[in-house]
């Protein structure tokens, strides 16, 4: 049997995994998490829309 | 399954974090003293619903009233706001008789009458090639264009179109509040109308590229010639049609009208200006807003040309005695 496709288990504790993933030392939760991962694409639509550039039609008023 | 549950979670998470964002957004923007230089339909939504005019003299004007190159605070209206009157300065640049009509619509849609209404009358407006005529602002365009009546949208040359994506961008604005008020939290947060703006603006002041502008901006005749169109005001003028129909709109509805004529830096444009036209221009429009129970307050000549930036917007010194005379006028 072709041993390449069977799924070897990280031989490695939980903590030891975390303590290597970078978001985790960062926020203290894991990206895997699903509710983390929610929030931080929630917060990146909010910076997308708030830093985007301005571009709604608007009245250009003439500056003389 | 376990991946769809993850998804499922992933996605709620965002909805919530979203949902409060939105709350606290509503509940944080602070009702400035005027309407944002670049403000959405959605703020004006909210000012016109939740700030209470109907306790009010609302003030409709362009961007004279507004208070341009002047904070906020140093703006003639907000100097008002320490009288027994509270005011509400819904003016904005590119003010003019259609857009006075359209706020009008708008509030008279929402049932508010407010105690008065004050506006001021541009003579420049009436020219068919200023930027503002026969135009509405954007955000107020949106947001009345369909209570307007089917011959009142044919005077008008609409600025948003009838495509997917405008229809999109305002249902999604109408109840999101973070997405419909970007503009207002961007210009709250920044100064500018956004981060990039903010940023160049920035620049520009390091560089000493804002104090060279500032020394080159300065207005010359010139610069105005065109600005004012002196050719006989009728009937067929669609800034004329739309000021009758703001001044018969508030005699109807019984609402005290006060009409400003705009103060106008007769120094600078003495050359362009000082003609009989223009006089009976302004009698012209003087005596369609009294026909209709207008008191009119004729301050075109009521200002020295040092009180002005330019052909008629009022410095900080400038403001103060537009404020003066309105106190006095108005006996706040």
């Amino acid at each position: 049997m072709d041993d390449r496709y069977i799924d070897v288990p990280d031989s490695r504790a939980p903590n030891e995994i975390l303590a290597t993933d970078p978001v985790y030392a960062v926020l203290g939760h894991s990206l895997t998490n699903p509710v983390v991962l929610g929030i931080i694409c929630a917060f990146l639509a909010i910076v997308m829309i708030i830093a985007g550039p301005s571009t709604d039609s608007r009245f250009i008023y003439t500056d003389f | 399954m376990r991946f769809m549950v993850l998804v499922a979670q992933t996605v709620a998470a965002m909805f919530v974090t979203l949902i409060v964002a939105d709350v606290v957004v509503r509940w944080t923007l602070p009702h400035t003293p005027r309407l944002n230089e670049n403000f959405s339909a959605a703020y004006l939504q909210r000012a016109i619903r939740e700030d209470h005019l109907s306790d009010k003299i609302v003030v409709i004007g362009d961007s004279a009233l507004w208070g341009y190159r002047v904070k906020p605070q140093e703006a003639a209206i907000a100097r008002l706001s320490s009288s027994s009157v509270q005011f509400e300065n819904l003016s904005f640049e590119g003010g003019s008789p259609a857009n006075l009509y359209a706020l009008l619509r708008l509030m008279q849609a929402d049932g508010i009458r407010p105690k008065a209404v004050l506006f001021n009358v541009n003579l420049k407006e009436f020219n068919a090639a200023d930027s503002a005529y026969q135009t509405l602002y954007p955000g107020l365009e949106q947001l009345v264009w369909q209570q307007l009546r089917p011959e009142e949208r044919s005077l008008l040359k609409p600025t948003r179109h009838a495509t997917f994506d405008a229809r999109a961008d305002a249902t999604l604005g109408s109840f999101w509040a973070l997405y419909g008020m970007r503009a207002d939290i961007r210009e709250q947060l920044f100064g500018t109308p956004d981060a990039v703006t903010a940023l160049r603006d920035q620049i520009e002041s390091l560089s000493g590229e804002t104090a060279r502008a500032g020394a080159a901006h300065v207005p010359s005749p010139d610069k105005f010639m065109g600005t004012y169109d002196l050719s006989p005001l009728s009937g067929t003028n669609v800034e004329v049609i739309f000021l009758k129909k703001s001044v018969s709109l508030l005699q109807a509805e019984h609402i005290p009208t006060i009409a400003i004529l705009t103060p106008t830096n007769h120094g600078l444009l003495h050359d362009y200006i000082d003609t009989p036209d223009y006089g009976d221009q302004l009698a012209y429009v003087s005596a369609l807003l009294r026909e209709h129970g207008a008191r009119v307050l004729n301050y075109d000549r009521a200002f020295r040309p040092d009180e002005f930036f330019d052909n008629d917007h009022l410095t900080v010194a400038g403001n103060e005695h537009l404020s003066a005379l309105l106190r006095k006028d108005l006996r706040l």
